[in-house]
Protein backbone atom coordinates (compact mmCIF):
# COMPACT_ATOMS: atom_id res chain seq x y z
CA UNK A 1 0.00 0.00 0.00
CA UNK A 2 1.23 3.40 -0.91
CA UNK A 3 1.41 5.77 1.93
CA UNK A 4 -0.79 8.82 1.36
CA UNK A 5 0.21 11.62 3.62
CA UNK A 6 -2.33 14.08 4.92
CA UNK A 7 -1.05 17.55 4.28
CA UNK A 8 -1.83 20.68 6.19
CA UNK A 9 -2.80 23.75 4.23
CA UNK A 10 0.65 25.25 4.79
CA UNK A 11 2.35 22.05 3.59
CA UNK A 12 0.20 21.99 0.52
CA UNK A 13 1.08 25.57 -0.36
CA UNK A 14 4.72 24.91 0.27
CA UNK A 15 4.64 21.68 -1.71
CA UNK A 16 2.95 23.31 -4.65
CA UNK A 17 5.43 26.16 -4.68
CA UNK A 18 8.27 23.68 -4.52
CA UNK A 19 6.71 21.75 -7.41
CA UNK A 20 6.28 18.60 -5.44
CA UNK A 21 4.58 16.11 -7.73
CA UNK A 22 3.22 14.16 -4.77
CA UNK A 23 1.48 17.29 -3.54
CA UNK A 24 0.11 17.85 -6.99
CA UNK A 25 -1.27 14.32 -7.04
CA UNK A 26 -2.80 14.88 -3.63
CA UNK A 27 -4.39 18.16 -4.73
CA UNK A 28 -5.84 16.42 -7.72
CA UNK A 29 -7.32 13.58 -5.71
CA UNK A 30 -8.65 15.94 -3.10
CA UNK A 31 -10.10 18.70 -5.19
CA UNK A 32 -10.68 17.51 -8.76
CA UNK A 33 -14.28 16.35 -8.09
CA UNK A 34 -15.25 19.77 -6.70
CA UNK A 35 -13.49 21.61 -9.52
CA UNK A 36 -14.91 19.27 -12.14
CA UNK A 37 -18.36 19.85 -10.65
CA UNK A 38 -17.94 23.60 -11.09
CA UNK A 39 -16.91 23.18 -14.73
CA UNK A 40 -19.79 20.84 -15.51
CA UNK A 41 -22.25 23.19 -13.88
CA UNK A 42 -20.91 26.27 -15.63
CA UNK A 43 -20.85 24.65 -19.05
CA UNK A 44 -24.00 22.64 -18.35
CA UNK A 45 -22.53 19.63 -20.09
CA UNK A 46 -19.54 17.43 -19.59
CA UNK A 47 -18.31 16.79 -23.10
CA UNK A 48 -15.62 19.46 -22.87
CA UNK A 49 -15.38 19.60 -19.07
CA UNK A 50 -12.53 17.09 -18.92
CA UNK A 51 -10.34 19.21 -21.19
CA UNK A 52 -11.09 22.28 -19.11
CA UNK A 53 -10.23 20.43 -15.92
CA UNK A 54 -6.89 19.37 -17.36
CA UNK A 55 -6.12 22.93 -18.37
CA UNK A 56 -7.13 24.18 -14.92
CA UNK A 57 -4.72 21.85 -13.15
CA UNK A 58 -1.92 22.82 -15.51
CA UNK A 59 -2.64 26.46 -14.68
CA UNK A 60 -2.53 25.66 -10.99
CA UNK A 61 0.78 23.90 -11.50
CA UNK A 62 2.42 26.39 -13.80
CA UNK A 63 1.16 29.50 -12.03
CA UNK A 64 1.89 28.22 -8.55
CA UNK A 65 3.87 31.34 -7.76
CA UNK A 66 0.81 33.51 -8.22
CA UNK A 67 -1.01 32.11 -5.26
CA UNK A 68 -1.30 34.76 -2.53
CA UNK A 69 -2.10 33.35 0.91
CA UNK A 70 -3.42 36.68 2.10
CA UNK A 71 -6.26 36.55 -0.35
CA UNK A 72 -7.67 33.25 0.77
CA UNK A 73 -7.17 29.56 1.12
CA UNK A 74 -5.52 27.48 -1.58
CA UNK A 75 -8.83 25.83 -2.48
CA UNK A 76 -10.44 29.25 -2.92
CA UNK A 77 -7.66 30.18 -5.32
CA UNK A 78 -8.08 26.92 -7.23
CA UNK A 79 -11.82 27.50 -7.39
CA UNK A 80 -11.29 30.98 -8.80
CA UNK A 81 -9.01 29.67 -11.52
CA UNK A 82 -11.54 26.96 -12.34
CA UNK A 83 -14.57 29.20 -12.43
CA UNK A 84 -12.79 31.80 -14.56
CA UNK A 85 -11.55 29.20 -17.02
CA UNK A 86 -14.99 27.64 -17.35
CA UNK A 87 -16.77 30.98 -17.74
CA UNK A 88 -14.22 32.04 -20.37
CA UNK A 89 -15.13 28.93 -22.32
CA UNK A 90 -18.83 29.56 -21.77
CA UNK A 91 -18.49 33.03 -23.22
CA UNK A 92 -16.29 32.07 -26.14
CA UNK A 93 -18.00 32.48 -29.45
CA UNK A 94 -17.43 28.97 -30.72
CA UNK A 95 -18.78 27.45 -27.52
CA UNK A 96 -21.94 29.55 -27.70
CA UNK A 97 -22.53 28.44 -31.24
CA UNK A 98 -22.15 24.82 -30.26
CA UNK A 99 -24.57 25.29 -27.41
CA UNK A 100 -27.16 26.91 -29.58
CA UNK A 101 -27.39 23.83 -31.73
CA UNK A 102 -27.34 21.66 -28.64
CA UNK A 103 -30.16 23.70 -27.10
CA UNK A 104 -32.41 23.27 -30.06
CA UNK A 105 -32.02 19.51 -30.04
CA UNK A 106 -32.35 19.45 -26.26
CA UNK A 107 -35.48 21.45 -26.52
CA UNK A 108 -36.99 19.02 -28.95
CA UNK A 109 -36.22 16.26 -26.48
CA UNK A 110 -37.84 18.23 -23.70
CA UNK A 111 -40.93 18.74 -25.80
CA UNK A 112 -40.98 15.03 -26.53
CA UNK A 113 -40.68 14.08 -22.91
CA UNK A 114 -43.07 16.73 -21.68
CA UNK A 115 -45.16 14.14 -19.93
CA UNK A 116 -42.33 12.42 -18.17
CA UNK A 117 -41.06 13.69 -14.86
CA UNK A 118 -38.65 16.51 -15.41
CA UNK A 119 -35.67 16.73 -13.15
CA UNK A 120 -33.18 19.44 -13.73
CA UNK A 121 -29.84 17.69 -13.87
CA UNK A 122 -28.45 20.64 -11.97
CA UNK A 123 -30.02 19.48 -8.77
CA UNK A 124 -29.91 15.73 -8.98
CA UNK A 125 -28.46 14.29 -5.81
CA UNK A 126 -28.40 17.40 -3.69
CA UNK A 127 -31.84 18.67 -4.46
CA UNK A 128 -32.95 17.99 -0.94
CA UNK A 129 -30.31 20.24 0.57
CA UNK A 130 -30.78 23.03 -1.91
CA UNK A 131 -34.53 22.79 -1.90
CA UNK A 132 -34.37 24.55 1.40
CA UNK A 133 -33.32 27.63 -0.49
CA UNK A 134 -36.07 29.44 -2.32
CA UNK A 135 -36.08 29.09 -6.06
CA UNK A 136 -35.07 32.71 -6.34
CA UNK A 137 -32.13 32.19 -4.01
CA UNK A 138 -30.94 29.22 -6.01
CA UNK A 139 -31.25 31.12 -9.25
CA UNK A 140 -29.43 34.08 -7.75
CA UNK A 141 -26.43 31.99 -6.72
CA UNK A 142 -26.41 30.06 -9.99
CA UNK A 143 -26.50 33.17 -12.14
CA UNK A 144 -23.83 34.92 -10.11
CA UNK A 145 -21.41 32.11 -9.53
CA UNK A 146 -21.95 29.64 -12.33
CA UNK A 147 -23.00 31.92 -15.14
CA UNK A 148 -20.90 34.95 -14.22
CA UNK A 149 -23.80 37.39 -14.46
CA UNK A 150 -23.41 40.98 -13.33
CA UNK A 151 -25.70 42.57 -10.77
CA UNK A 152 -27.51 44.36 -13.57
CA UNK A 153 -28.11 41.13 -15.43
CA UNK A 154 -29.30 39.40 -12.28
CA UNK A 155 -31.65 42.27 -11.45
CA UNK A 156 -33.10 42.01 -14.92
CA UNK A 157 -33.35 38.23 -14.86
CA UNK A 158 -35.04 38.09 -11.48
CA UNK A 159 -37.01 41.28 -12.03
CA UNK A 160 -35.84 42.84 -8.79
CA UNK A 161 -34.45 46.35 -8.22
CA UNK A 162 -30.70 46.67 -8.76
CA UNK A 163 -30.28 48.08 -5.24
CA UNK A 164 -31.58 44.94 -3.59
CA UNK A 165 -29.41 42.41 -5.45
CA UNK A 166 -26.63 42.54 -2.82
CA UNK A 167 -29.01 42.21 0.13
CA UNK A 168 -30.81 39.33 -1.52
CA UNK A 169 -27.42 37.72 -2.09
CA UNK A 170 -26.58 38.16 1.57
CA UNK A 171 -29.87 36.61 2.67
CA UNK A 172 -29.34 33.71 0.30
CA UNK A 173 -25.86 33.01 1.68
CA UNK A 174 -27.06 33.31 5.28
CA UNK A 175 -29.74 30.78 4.49
CA UNK A 176 -27.19 28.58 2.75
CA UNK A 177 -24.85 28.72 5.73
CA UNK A 178 -27.73 27.82 7.99
CA UNK A 179 -28.53 24.78 5.84
CA UNK A 180 -24.90 23.68 5.58
CA UNK A 181 -24.40 23.95 9.35
CA UNK A 182 -27.40 21.80 10.16
CA UNK B 1 -16.10 53.27 8.52
CA UNK B 2 -18.94 51.28 10.03
CA UNK B 3 -17.46 47.82 9.60
CA UNK B 4 -20.55 45.91 10.73
CA UNK B 5 -22.74 47.82 8.37
CA UNK B 6 -20.30 47.16 5.56
CA UNK B 7 -20.26 43.47 6.36
CA UNK B 8 -24.05 43.24 6.46
CA UNK B 9 -24.50 45.15 3.22
CA UNK B 10 -24.10 41.98 1.18
CA UNK B 11 -21.07 43.26 -0.70
CA UNK B 12 -18.82 40.50 0.67
CA UNK B 13 -21.24 37.77 -0.39
CA UNK B 14 -21.45 39.35 -3.80
CA UNK B 15 -17.65 39.46 -3.95
CA UNK B 16 -17.22 35.85 -2.97
CA UNK B 17 -19.78 34.66 -5.50
CA UNK B 18 -18.14 36.74 -8.16
CA UNK B 19 -20.78 39.21 -9.25
CA UNK B 20 -19.06 42.51 -8.52
CA UNK B 21 -17.64 44.73 -11.24
CA UNK B 22 -13.88 45.15 -11.15
CA UNK B 23 -13.85 48.53 -9.41
CA UNK B 24 -15.90 47.22 -6.49
CA UNK B 25 -13.71 44.10 -6.30
CA UNK B 26 -10.60 46.21 -5.85
CA UNK B 27 -12.37 48.21 -3.18
CA UNK B 28 -13.32 45.07 -1.24
CA UNK B 29 -9.76 43.74 -1.44
CA UNK B 30 -8.43 47.03 -0.10
CA UNK B 31 -10.80 47.01 2.86
CA UNK B 32 -10.08 43.35 3.58
CA UNK B 33 -6.42 44.16 4.01
CA UNK B 34 -7.30 47.08 6.30
CA UNK B 35 -9.97 45.62 8.58
CA UNK B 36 -9.43 42.26 10.29
CA UNK B 37 -13.19 41.93 10.94
CA UNK B 38 -13.91 42.24 7.26
CA UNK B 39 -11.18 39.71 6.53
CA UNK B 40 -12.66 37.28 9.05
CA UNK B 41 -16.13 37.65 7.57
CA UNK B 42 -14.72 37.10 4.11
CA UNK B 43 -12.85 33.96 5.18
CA UNK B 44 -16.04 32.51 6.58
CA UNK B 45 -17.88 33.28 3.36
CA UNK B 46 -15.16 31.66 1.30
CA UNK B 47 -15.49 28.54 3.39
CA UNK B 48 -19.25 28.64 2.83
CA UNK B 49 -18.62 28.80 -0.86
CA UNK B 50 -16.17 25.90 -0.72
CA UNK B 51 -18.73 23.77 1.06
CA UNK B 52 -21.45 24.87 -1.32
CA UNK B 53 -19.34 23.98 -4.33
CA UNK B 54 -18.66 20.55 -2.84
CA UNK B 55 -22.38 19.85 -3.16
CA UNK B 56 -21.89 19.74 -6.90
CA UNK B 57 -18.72 17.63 -6.82
CA UNK B 58 -18.56 15.06 -9.60
CA UNK B 59 -15.79 12.55 -10.12
CA UNK B 60 -13.95 13.55 -13.29
CA UNK B 61 -13.34 10.97 -16.02
CA UNK B 62 -10.45 8.66 -15.25
CA UNK B 63 -7.39 9.19 -17.35
CA UNK B 64 -7.13 12.91 -16.85
CA UNK B 65 -4.84 12.45 -13.89
CA UNK B 66 -2.49 10.18 -15.80
CA UNK B 67 -2.35 12.65 -18.66
CA UNK B 68 -1.58 15.46 -16.26
CA UNK B 69 1.13 13.49 -14.50
CA UNK B 70 2.71 12.70 -17.84
CA UNK B 71 2.64 16.34 -18.96
CA UNK B 72 4.14 17.52 -15.69
CA UNK B 73 6.87 14.88 -15.79
CA UNK B 74 7.94 16.11 -19.21
CA UNK B 75 7.29 19.79 -18.81
CA UNK B 76 10.94 20.72 -18.61
CA UNK B 77 11.79 19.11 -21.92
CA UNK B 78 11.12 20.82 -25.20
CA UNK B 79 8.60 18.16 -26.22
CA UNK B 80 6.85 18.35 -22.90
CA UNK B 81 6.57 22.09 -23.16
CA UNK B 82 4.63 21.65 -26.37
CA UNK B 83 2.04 19.57 -24.55
CA UNK B 84 1.13 22.57 -22.44
CA UNK B 85 -1.55 25.04 -23.47
CA UNK B 86 0.10 27.87 -25.37
CA UNK B 87 -0.40 30.47 -22.67
CA UNK B 88 1.33 28.26 -20.10
CA UNK B 89 4.39 27.39 -22.15
CA UNK B 90 7.80 28.52 -21.03
CA UNK B 91 9.58 30.81 -23.48
CA UNK B 92 12.03 28.60 -25.37
CA UNK B 93 14.83 31.14 -25.70
CA UNK B 94 17.41 29.05 -23.90
CA UNK B 95 15.87 29.40 -20.47
CA UNK B 96 15.41 25.93 -19.08
CA UNK B 97 12.38 26.66 -17.00
CA UNK B 98 10.94 29.36 -14.86
CA UNK B 99 10.34 27.26 -11.80
CA UNK B 100 11.58 29.98 -9.51
CA UNK B 101 10.31 33.42 -10.18
CA UNK B 102 12.49 36.40 -9.43
CA UNK B 103 11.13 37.71 -6.13
CA UNK B 104 9.48 41.07 -6.31
CA UNK B 105 8.70 40.76 -9.98
CA UNK B 106 4.96 40.79 -10.11
CA UNK B 107 2.99 39.02 -12.76
CA UNK B 108 -0.51 40.09 -13.64
CA UNK B 109 -3.00 38.65 -11.19
CA UNK B 110 -4.82 36.09 -13.23
CA UNK B 111 -6.54 34.51 -10.28
CA UNK B 112 -8.45 37.71 -9.72
CA UNK B 113 -12.14 37.40 -10.43
CA UNK B 114 -12.62 37.93 -14.13
CA UNK B 115 -14.00 41.34 -14.78
CA UNK B 116 -17.58 40.98 -15.82
CA UNK B 117 -18.08 42.14 -19.33
CA UNK B 118 -21.10 41.01 -21.16
CA UNK B 119 -23.09 37.89 -20.89
CA UNK B 120 -26.46 37.20 -22.28
CA UNK B 121 -28.73 36.34 -19.40
CA UNK B 122 -30.31 32.91 -19.48
CA UNK B 123 -33.63 34.64 -19.99
CA UNK B 124 -32.57 36.16 -23.27
CA UNK B 125 -30.87 32.93 -24.28
CA UNK B 126 -34.13 31.09 -23.81
CA UNK B 127 -35.80 33.87 -25.80
CA UNK B 128 -33.33 33.21 -28.55
CA UNK B 129 -34.00 29.52 -28.31
CA UNK B 130 -37.68 30.22 -28.85
CA UNK B 131 -36.86 32.45 -31.75
CA UNK B 132 -34.88 29.68 -33.40
CA UNK B 133 -37.56 27.19 -32.64
CA UNK B 134 -40.26 29.44 -34.04
CA UNK B 135 -38.18 30.10 -37.12
CA UNK B 136 -37.68 26.38 -37.61
CA UNK B 137 -41.42 25.73 -37.24
CA UNK B 138 -42.29 28.50 -39.69
CA UNK B 139 -39.82 27.12 -42.22
CA UNK B 140 -41.30 23.66 -41.79
CA UNK B 141 -44.80 25.02 -42.22
CA UNK B 142 -43.93 26.91 -45.39
CA UNK B 143 -42.12 23.86 -46.69
CA UNK B 144 -45.14 21.71 -45.98
CA UNK B 145 -47.51 24.13 -47.73
CA UNK B 146 -45.28 24.21 -50.79
CA UNK B 147 -45.00 20.43 -50.82
CA UNK B 148 -48.77 20.11 -50.44
CA UNK B 149 -49.33 22.41 -53.36
CA UNK B 150 -46.76 20.61 -55.43
CA UNK B 151 -48.12 17.15 -54.70
CA UNK B 152 -51.70 18.30 -55.16
CA UNK B 153 -50.78 19.66 -58.58
CA UNK B 154 -49.10 16.42 -59.42
CA UNK B 155 -51.99 14.30 -58.20
CA UNK B 156 -54.57 16.27 -60.20
CA UNK B 157 -52.27 16.00 -63.16
CA UNK B 158 -52.13 12.24 -62.71
CA UNK B 159 -55.88 12.11 -62.23
CA UNK B 160 -56.61 13.90 -65.47
CA UNK B 161 -54.03 11.86 -67.31
CA UNK B 162 -55.53 8.71 -65.87
CA UNK B 163 -59.00 9.81 -66.97
CA UNK B 164 -57.88 10.57 -70.48
CA UNK B 165 -56.14 7.21 -70.61
CA UNK B 166 -59.35 5.48 -69.55
CA UNK B 167 -61.29 7.44 -72.16
CA UNK B 168 -58.77 6.51 -74.85
CA UNK B 169 -58.92 2.90 -73.82
CA UNK B 170 -62.73 2.89 -73.92
CA UNK B 171 -62.69 4.48 -77.32
CA UNK B 172 -60.19 1.95 -78.56
CA UNK B 173 -62.20 -0.92 -77.09
CA UNK B 174 -65.36 0.36 -78.76
CA UNK B 175 -63.57 0.72 -82.03
CA UNK B 176 -62.12 -2.72 -81.70
CA UNK B 177 -65.51 -4.25 -80.99
CA UNK B 178 -67.05 -2.36 -83.85
CA UNK B 179 -64.28 -3.46 -86.09
CA UNK B 180 -64.64 -7.07 -85.02
CA UNK B 181 -68.34 -6.99 -85.86
CA UNK B 182 -67.88 -5.27 -89.19
CA UNK B 183 -64.41 -6.40 -90.11
CA UNK B 184 -65.68 -8.56 -92.94
CA UNK B 185 -66.76 -5.40 -94.66
CA UNK B 186 -63.13 -4.54 -95.20
CA UNK B 187 -61.46 -7.94 -95.21
CA UNK B 188 -63.80 -9.91 -97.45
CA UNK B 189 -64.43 -7.03 -99.78
CA UNK B 190 -61.21 -7.78 -101.55
CA UNK B 191 -62.73 -9.89 -104.33
CA UNK B 192 -65.10 -7.18 -105.36
CA UNK B 193 -68.09 -8.61 -107.02
CA UNK B 194 -68.69 -6.75 -110.28
CA UNK B 195 -72.46 -6.85 -109.99
CA UNK B 196 -74.04 -9.22 -107.48
CA UNK B 197 -77.51 -8.40 -108.76
CA UNK B 198 -76.87 -9.77 -112.25
CA UNK B 199 -74.37 -12.43 -111.22
CA UNK B 200 -76.07 -15.85 -111.39
CA UNK B 201 -73.80 -17.17 -108.63
CA UNK B 202 -75.68 -15.01 -106.16
CA UNK B 203 -78.82 -16.44 -104.74
CA UNK B 204 -81.23 -13.73 -103.68
CA UNK B 205 -83.52 -14.35 -100.80
CA UNK B 206 -86.38 -12.01 -100.02
CA UNK B 207 -87.07 -11.55 -96.30
CA UNK B 208 -90.62 -10.37 -95.66
CA UNK B 209 -91.49 -8.82 -92.34
CA UNK B 210 -94.39 -9.84 -90.16
CA UNK B 211 -96.13 -8.36 -87.16
CA UNK B 212 -94.64 -4.94 -86.40
CA UNK B 213 -92.55 -5.31 -89.53
CA UNK B 214 -95.41 -6.32 -91.87
CA UNK B 215 -94.82 -4.97 -95.34
CA UNK B 216 -91.10 -4.49 -94.76
CA UNK B 217 -88.69 -6.35 -96.92
CA UNK B 218 -84.96 -6.94 -97.23
CA UNK B 219 -83.19 -8.96 -99.87
CA UNK B 220 -80.03 -10.85 -99.17
CA UNK B 221 -77.74 -12.08 -101.92
CA UNK B 222 -75.38 -14.92 -101.13
CA UNK B 223 -72.67 -16.38 -103.28
CA UNK B 224 -72.05 -19.89 -101.95
CA UNK B 225 -68.75 -20.11 -103.87
CA UNK B 226 -67.15 -16.88 -102.69
CA UNK B 227 -69.19 -16.83 -99.45
CA UNK B 228 -69.87 -13.15 -100.15
CA UNK B 229 -73.11 -11.73 -98.83
CA UNK B 230 -74.81 -8.54 -99.96
CA UNK B 231 -77.86 -6.98 -98.48
CA UNK B 232 -80.39 -4.55 -99.83
CA UNK B 233 -82.58 -2.90 -97.17
CA UNK B 234 -85.40 -2.25 -99.60
CA UNK B 235 -88.18 -1.32 -97.24
CA UNK B 236 -86.94 -1.02 -93.70
CA UNK B 237 -87.63 1.63 -91.06
CA UNK B 238 -84.84 3.48 -89.24
CA UNK B 239 -84.01 1.57 -86.05
CA UNK B 240 -84.85 3.18 -82.71
CA UNK B 241 -82.02 5.27 -81.15
CA UNK B 242 -79.14 3.14 -79.94
CA UNK B 243 -80.32 0.14 -81.96
CA UNK B 244 -79.30 -1.39 -85.26
CA UNK B 245 -80.54 -4.21 -87.43
CA UNK B 246 -78.36 -7.28 -87.69
CA UNK B 247 -78.34 -10.07 -90.27
CA UNK B 248 -77.94 -13.68 -89.20
CA UNK B 249 -77.29 -16.76 -91.32
CA UNK B 250 -79.40 -19.73 -90.25
CA UNK B 251 -77.05 -22.69 -89.99
CA UNK B 252 -78.55 -25.94 -88.67
CA UNK B 253 -81.30 -23.95 -86.90
CA UNK B 254 -78.71 -21.73 -85.24
CA UNK B 255 -78.16 -18.07 -85.97
CA UNK B 256 -74.65 -17.08 -87.05
CA UNK B 257 -73.66 -13.42 -87.13
CA UNK B 258 -73.47 -11.88 -90.59
CA UNK B 259 -73.00 -8.29 -89.57
CA UNK B 260 -75.09 -5.20 -88.92
CA UNK B 261 -76.55 -2.99 -91.62
CA UNK B 262 -78.01 0.44 -91.93
CA UNK B 263 -81.49 1.31 -93.08
CA UNK B 264 -83.27 4.38 -94.31
CA UNK B 265 -84.66 6.04 -97.39
CA UNK B 266 -81.24 6.77 -98.93
CA UNK B 267 -80.15 3.18 -98.63
CA UNK B 268 -83.06 1.34 -100.26
CA UNK B 269 -81.10 0.63 -103.47
CA UNK B 270 -77.71 0.41 -101.76
CA UNK B 271 -75.92 -2.93 -101.68
CA UNK B 272 -74.39 -3.42 -98.25
CA UNK B 273 -71.51 -5.82 -98.01
CA UNK B 274 -72.03 -8.21 -95.11
CA UNK B 275 -69.82 -10.74 -93.38
CA UNK B 276 -68.88 -13.84 -95.28
CA UNK B 277 -71.19 -16.82 -94.82
CA UNK B 278 -70.00 -20.34 -95.68
CA UNK B 279 -73.17 -22.29 -95.06
CA UNK B 280 -76.70 -21.00 -94.76
CA UNK B 281 -80.12 -22.58 -94.90
CA UNK B 282 -81.72 -19.19 -94.46
CA UNK B 283 -81.35 -15.67 -93.15
CA UNK B 284 -82.90 -13.79 -90.29
CA UNK B 285 -82.84 -10.17 -89.14
CA UNK B 286 -83.04 -9.04 -85.55
CA UNK B 287 -83.04 -5.66 -83.88
CA UNK B 288 -79.93 -5.39 -81.74
CA UNK B 289 -78.06 -2.72 -79.86
CA UNK B 290 -76.02 -0.39 -82.02
CA UNK B 291 -72.90 -2.11 -83.32
CA UNK B 292 -74.49 -5.52 -83.11
CA UNK B 293 -74.51 -8.43 -80.68
CA UNK B 294 -72.62 -11.67 -80.61
CA UNK B 295 -75.78 -13.60 -79.69
CA UNK B 296 -79.10 -12.82 -81.37
CA UNK B 297 -81.99 -11.51 -79.33
CA UNK B 298 -84.60 -14.12 -80.23
CA UNK B 299 -87.53 -11.95 -79.15
CA UNK B 300 -86.39 -9.24 -81.53
CA UNK B 301 -86.52 -11.23 -84.76
CA UNK B 302 -88.03 -9.00 -87.43
CA UNK B 303 -88.05 -11.32 -90.35
CA UNK B 304 -86.49 -14.46 -91.71
CA UNK B 305 -86.54 -16.57 -94.83
CA UNK B 306 -85.12 -19.79 -96.21
CA UNK B 307 -82.64 -19.76 -98.99
CA UNK B 308 -84.33 -21.07 -102.11
CA UNK B 309 -82.59 -24.01 -103.69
Amino acid sequence: MEYTPIYTEAELVQGLKARDQKVFSYLYDQYSPALYGVIVKVLNNDSSAGDVLQEVFLKIWRNNDRYNEEKGRLFTWMLNITRNAAIDILRSKSYKQEQRIQHITDHVNILNSALTVQLSTDYIGFSQILEQLTKEQRTLIDLAYYKGCTQEEIARALEIPLGTVKTRMRNAIIQLRHILNK
Amino acid sequence: MDVQRYISSGILESYVFGMLPETEQTEVEKLVSQYPDVKAALDLLQQDKERFVQLYAVAPPTGIKNRLTEIIRQENTEDGNKLLPEELRAPMNGAKHNGHQVPGKKKPDIEKETPIKYLATPKSSSDRLWKYLTAAIVVLLIGSVVMNFFFFQKSTDYKSRYKSLIATKEKLDAEKEHQALTSSKETTAIPVDPDPLSNPDFKWTQLQGGGAYAGKSVSVGWNAQTQAVYLQAKIMPLPPAGKQFQLWAIVNKKLVDAGVFDTGAELTQELQHMKAVAVAQGFAITLEKKGGSTEPSMNQVCMSAKVTK
